[in-house]
């Protein structure tokens, strides 16, 4: 029989985000464009995650309950690789510089106001996971 | 009649249906008609069958003992529940281009905007919500939208959340819509996705209870549509005043189209807007 064909990895992305409906929609905007998705409520969740399963990116809300998304960054940074060094995209409505000189501290690798349009989000997400659009 | 339509068991006198009608609205504000009997017998005609009380007057004292929770039975039994997604979508049109972005501009940072729809009945109407502000409001991922969906009645409700539709509800989406959030579930049947399902809440309360209201929080925005036509002016008026304490100062409410606040309730202040006719809940003043 024939060996199973190799296909390009698919690249996997972590929503992190309190809020049931910005999850569904980026989830439903990244898996049209042929990402593999999944989604936790905070910070404690996306540890839980990222404990059994390695993200080619997270996307990091920063307001959340439990651990926001500044102590989440911080203390994953700590860990060793590869999960502590996993690209993380920061989205909040914040938008002033001490927000986003916060979220450069705790290890954001970017940073996007919300809301974010589609098309930036989904060329900052190639970006960051080396896909080509 | 039909011949071989069955026959009723000549439910009620005209006294025992006046009682009849007393106690449901007591109990839930819905109220009926002399013109409506018939539609009543029907429905309590098939309550005695399924109960196996042999009279009116056997199914009524085990109405009002509530027996295996009867009164549930016969007000789910009442209540019409047929509707389809994006019914009336002026108004979520107008949601999207003129409710919410006066409402988030007046909110603190941080805060959810809460959504109610009630009656949800089998859940349409909050799903189509949520698919409405995914497809058309581009703020969508700023702001935590929480879609609450209540009912008196629990098979509705039950229907609601498990999402499964024939192709008659889905009739106004577009093909596209009808990809991207609902998966196949036999033939000519279609389930919401889990995602979106786990997106609303749902809770059973009756909405002429201000205790049970008072329970779900403040909101935004109501949809209360084709609810208040069951109800008499008596009770449309406590309806109109739970919803009132159930809104944020300057949040709104919108009702269906054959139904208008101003006849109902001063309470609220009419808005006029592009897409729909709806009410709102004054601001509260400030001393400054």
């Amino acid at each position: 029989m024939h060996e199973q064909r190799a296909t390009a990895a698919v690249a996997s992305v972590l929503v992190i985000d309190d809020a049931s409906l910005v999850r569904l929609y980026y989830r439903q905007l990244l898996e049209e464009a042929g990402y593999k998705v999944d989604e936790a409520l905070n910070g404690v969740e996306a540890f839980e995650k990222i404990a059994v399963q390695d993200f080619d990116l997270l996307i990091v809300d920063i307001n959340m309950p439990k651990m926001d998304g500044l102590a989440f960054l911080t203390a994953l940074r700590a860990q060793p690789a590869p999960a502590g060094t996993t690209p993380a995209l920061m989205t909040s409505t914040e938008d002033r510089d001490r927000d986003f000189e916060a979220a450069r501290n705790a290890g954001a690798n970017f940073y996007l106001v919300k809301p974010v349009a589609d098309e930036l989000l989904l060329r900052h997400v190639a970006a960051m996971t080396g896909v080509r659009q | 009649m039909i011949a071989g339509e069955r026959s009723f068991r000549s439910v009620t006198s005209s006294e025992e249906f006046q009682t009849l009608c007393e106690f449901i609205y007591r109990r839930t504000g819905m109220s009926f008609s002399e013109g409506r009997r018939y539609y009543v017998e029907r429905r309590i005609d098939e309550r005695i069958r399924a109960t196996g009380a042999n009279s009116f007057r056997a199914y009524f004292t085990l109405l009002r003992a509530n027996t295996d929770g009867e009164l549930e039975q016969l007000i789910n039994s009442l209540t019409v529940n047929e509707t389809y997604f994006y019914r009336e979508e002026h108004q979520f049109r107008c949601l999207s281009s003129d409710l919410l972005p006066d409402i988030v501009s007046r909110k603190p940072a941080g805060q959810p905007v809460r959504i109610w729809s009630a009656p949800c009945s089998t859940g349409e109407e909050p799903y189509s919500i949520a698919i409405w502000l995914l497809e058309n409001w581009p703020d969508v991922d700023a702001y935590d939208i929480e879609i609450v969906a209540s009912d008196i009645d629990t098979q509705a409700l039950s229907r609601a959340r498990s999402g499964c539709y024939g192709a008659r509800s889905l009739a106004r989406l577009s093909s596209e819509i009808i990809e991207r959030y609902f998966e196949p579930a036999g033939p000519a049947e279609y389930r919401i996705n889990e995602e979106l399902r786990s997106s609303i809440y749902f809770s059973s309360i009756n909405l002429m209870d201000p205790a049970a209201t008072r329970t779900q929080g403040r909101f935004d925005v109501i949809f209360c549509r084709n609810m208040l036509i069951y109800f008499d002016d008596a009770s449309r008026r406590v309806a109109a005043e739970n919803f009132y304490d159930c809104l944020e100062p300057g949040g709104y409410i919108c009702l269906g189209h054959t139904e208008a606040m101003s006849r109902i309730s001063p309470l609220f202040q009419v808005r006029r807007f592009h897409d729909a006719i709806v009410y709102q809940k004054p601001e509260e003043k400030s001393d400054a």
